[in-house]
């Protein structure tokens, strides 16, 4: 071999492992703003996870919506868990349950306008009845709701309580959180609140009104029942979405 | 079986991208009268999802941070380069770990599910798993 040709291997061994030199060092780089990216990628969830839990934290005494629930449910009467007047003749019943965020939500989506169409004119009367299934802190809340209901104060309770309601199960239902939502709803006698809450009527009556929900075949809060001339007893209506449906079901048992 | 080429990689991600848009449009439309998409397999659960309080992030509905995604998921599958391969890699990434979460609130939480959110979830789980075999195999590579 030449020294010539011994020289041209040389220089394209040289200039081989130089080009391998350079591949790996652009590999090396790639793989670096690869894992930057994905630590861009895990944070910007992350952020979207805590900006979606904390507009659902609630569960604190500083309460919100007092005001708009007062205003809701004003000059309307109310007689233990039963909203509207007496007479009216169709009776709307709520299974629901103070932790369940769908029974939250249809109370705020759709509940304010059904009162203004249906329960403040008169037409129908709306029960709630507790159906704690969620978990411990359901069954501390519901003879809560029946407590404030035997002072006439049961739905501004419940409006209430949803609307400050935190995650379930997360120890957020506290003495300190029931009583600041009693306060907000306006008990008037709130040692005699706390203690029928605590009394065997109260829970004998929620362990009713969960039982006449199985009874019924229900499985998810809020379920639905309705009652009135047109129907055959409290017949069930299961989980309804919108206030068309609400009404449909209203007139028809009328 | 001979792996497939950087080009077919990017024109299915185009095409489930092209599909998320769809789906992600859809639901976007359906919530904005107050409504919820119709459930292809009835039982309400899409109505459920839209009137929870989950279905919106910072006053944005959720369907509409869909869309963003699909189309910037789409545009990274159409242009080629590092860039391209990166970006498509992280947001994909990044949506599927949103889609991860928000199959997590719908099982657990809301306790209901909606169709065409399994659908966006099964298309963002594709999308990541395309876009990280693109970035693995093709990035350093001339485009």
């Amino acid at each position: 071999m030449s020294a010539k040709k011994e020289r041209e291997r040389r220089r394209e061994e040289r200039q081989q492992r130089e080009s391998e030199k350079a591949e790996d060092a652009r590999r090396q780089r790639l793989i670096k703003l690869g894992s930057a990216a994905a630590f861009l990628a895990i944070v910007a969830v992350a952020v979207a996870v805590v900006i979606s839990q904390s507009q659902t934290s609630g569960g604190d005494t500083n309460l919100e919506h007092v005001a708009e629930v007062e205003t809701g449910l004003a000059n309307i009467p109310q007689h233990r868990l039963t909203l509207g007047r007496p007479t009216a003749k169709v009776t709307l019943v709520e299974f629901g349950d103070l932790q369940c965020p769908i029974c939250r939500d249809f109370a705020v989506k759709v509940l304010p306008e059904l009162i203004e169409n249906k329960i403040r004119t008169g037409e129908a009367r709306l029960e709630f009845r507790n159906f704690p299934i969620l978990g411990p802190e359901s069954v501390t809340a519901a003879p809560a709701a029946v407590a404030a209901g035997e002072q006439g104060r049961g739905w501004n309770f419940i409006e209430l309580f949803y609307r400050n309601q935190g995650i379930e199960n997360t120890g957020y239902v506290t003495e300190e959180f029931m009583t600041s939502i009693a306060k907000g709803a306006k008990v008037a006698d709130v040692p005699r609140w706390n203690h029928e809450r605590e009394g065997a009527p109260a829970e004998a009556e929620v362990k009713r009104t969960k039982h006449e929900a199985e009874r019924l075949g229900f499985g998810g809060t809020p379920s639905f029942a309705v009652e009135g001339p047109g129907t055959k007893g409290l017949e069930p209506l299961g989980t309804l979405g919108s206030l068309g449906e609400f009404e449909e079901a209203i007139e028809g048992a009328a | 079986m001979s792996k497939p080429s950087e080009g077919t990689v990017r024109a299915v991600s185009t095409f489930v991208a092209a599909f998320g848009i769809g789906v992600a449009t859809y639901i976007a439309i359906a919530e904005s009268g107050g409504g919820a998409p119709a459930c292809l397999a009835g039982g309400g659960g899409c109505e459920t999802v839209a009137e929870s309080q989950y279905s919106d992030l910072a006053g944005i509905n959720v369907a509409v941070i869909g869309i963003v995604g699909y189309v910037l998921l789409l545009v990274t599958a159409l242009l080629r380069g590092d860039g391209a391969r990166m970006g498509g890699f992280a947001l994909s990434l990044a949506g599927f770990g949103f889609s991860v979460y928000l199959t997590y609130l719908e099982l657990f939480v809301i306790e209901a599910v909606c169709q065409w959110c399994v659908i966006s979830a099964i298309l963002m789980t594709v999308l990541f798993g395309l876009n990280a075999f693109r970035m693995l195999r093709y990035a350093g590579r001339a485009p």
